[in-house]
């Protein structure tokens, strides 16, 4: 079963703390998703929290007809166009399509609203990650790359790399270790 | 198993069952833990492009603050309780009765309706056209109006179709019928 769906179901029964989870998980990317409507951070924020408490009310309903994170975002997106047309400002035309979500990295009309700051951090910061996976042993360098550039499953890259789904699970653990290193001496973190 | 590799299997969704079990209970108990599990979802979430660290952080604890007057659902409340409404065992005597004449009903209407169109043309007409033939045989059987003579013997057959068809229409008891019964 999918791991979303798993946590859902753990919250549907009374586990408070599975939605903490799920608020973990995906709370990058509706802020993300939020920024392009609503422009400015602080009231991202607001309508991103918003957006969660109205998925937590609603959550007893949601059966799994569609992905979670799918379904997490039209709500999103809902909440951020109710937020504008109660300010009197008009959502966009378009959004991304819901179906897009979840596989939607580098939406340009997203990025268009980043400031130099933002920018220049998170640039150093992707420049920083992607240092500490080339510095990596070739095995738990290309577990990473398989996980994260290219979104295979444990499965699917024990089969690739041809070793136990243990080992691809060590592997990755062991790459986000030394990436958490190298991030913490980029933010000053680490000394 | 580290607890570490364990949420980090988590941000990837590979945990199932006692595992997932177990990584929850790590969060809920160790905030350290939490911290570390955020650490691996924005790193993750960086690498695509979704955001820069420290963005969001303090997000997940303004959300569980909110959602701490929010309900906790158990398995009854998370089902649609809405849609279950609950009769009195008359109303669903009723209901089966109501269905069964509905049903009949349903049967009877269906029924007439696909009956060949021959039949409904002809059932009608026939009425008219099979009395005279029955009152002939009857007639004929009973050997009632064979007389000596032929000519009077179809007058009078003639005279009871006549009458015979306009009492049929009228209500009005039939003379031949009674001719007939009469003779028996």
């Amino acid at each position: 079963m999918n791991v979303d769906l798993e946590l859902v179901q753990r919250v549907q029964a009374g586990d408070k703390k599975a939605f903490d989870v799920l608020i973990m998980k995906y709370q990058q990317r509706i802020v993300h998703v939020i920024t392009g409507f609503v422009h400015d951070p602080v009231e991202a924020l607001d309508v991103a929290q918003e957006a969660f408490i109205k998925a937590y009310r609603a959550i007893p309903n949601f059966r799994g007809d569609s992905a979670f994170y799918t379904w997490l975002y039209r709500i999103a997106i809902n909440t951020a166009k109710n937020y504008l047309t109660a300010r009197s400002r008009r959502p966009p035309a378009s959004d991304v399509d819901a179906m897009d979500a979840t596989n939607y990295y580098d939406a340009p009309e997203l990025k268009e609203f980043e400031t130099p700051e933002t920018k220049m951090m998170s640039d150093d910061l992707e420049q920083g990650i992607h240092q500490a996976i080339e510095a990596l042993p070739e095995d738990t360098a290309t577990a990473i790359k398989l996980r994260e550039f290219e979104g295979m499953s444990y499965e699917e890259i024990a089969e690739v790399m041809e070793c136990p789904i243990g080992t691809v699970r060590s592997r990755i653990f062991r790459a986000r270790e030394a990436i958490e290193l190298q991030i913490q001496q980029i933010m000053g973190e680490g000394e | 198993m580290n607890h570490n590799e364990l949420l980090s299997a988590l941000v990837d969704g590979e945990l199932h069952g006692s595992e997932l079990d177990q990584a929850l209970r790590v969060l809920a108990e160790n905030k350290l833990a939490t911290a570390q599990f955020q650490r691996y979802q924005q790193t993750q979430d960086v690498l695509k492009g979704y955001a820069e660290r420290g963005l969001s952080s303090h997000l997940v604890n303004r959300i569980s603050l909110a959602l701490e007057n929010e309900p906790v659902y158990s398995q009854q409340t998370s089902q649609p309780k809405a849609e279950v409404i609950t009769l009195p065992t008359p109303f669903w005597k009723q209901m089966t009765g109501l269905a069964v004449a509905a049903s009949v009903g349903a049967l009877a209407v269906v029924g007439v309706m696909t009956q060949p169109q021959n039949n409904l043309v002809t059932n009608s007409p026939m009425a008219a056209i099979d009395t005279p033939t029955a009152v002939i045989t009857v007639a004929q059987a009973g050997e009632r109006w064979i007389v000596d003579a032929p000519e009077i013997e179809y007058r009078l057959n003639n005279y009871l179709l006549e009458h015979n068809e306009q009492t049929g229409s009228s209500g009005v008891f039939s003379y031949a019928r009674v001719v007939s019964y009469g003779a028996e």
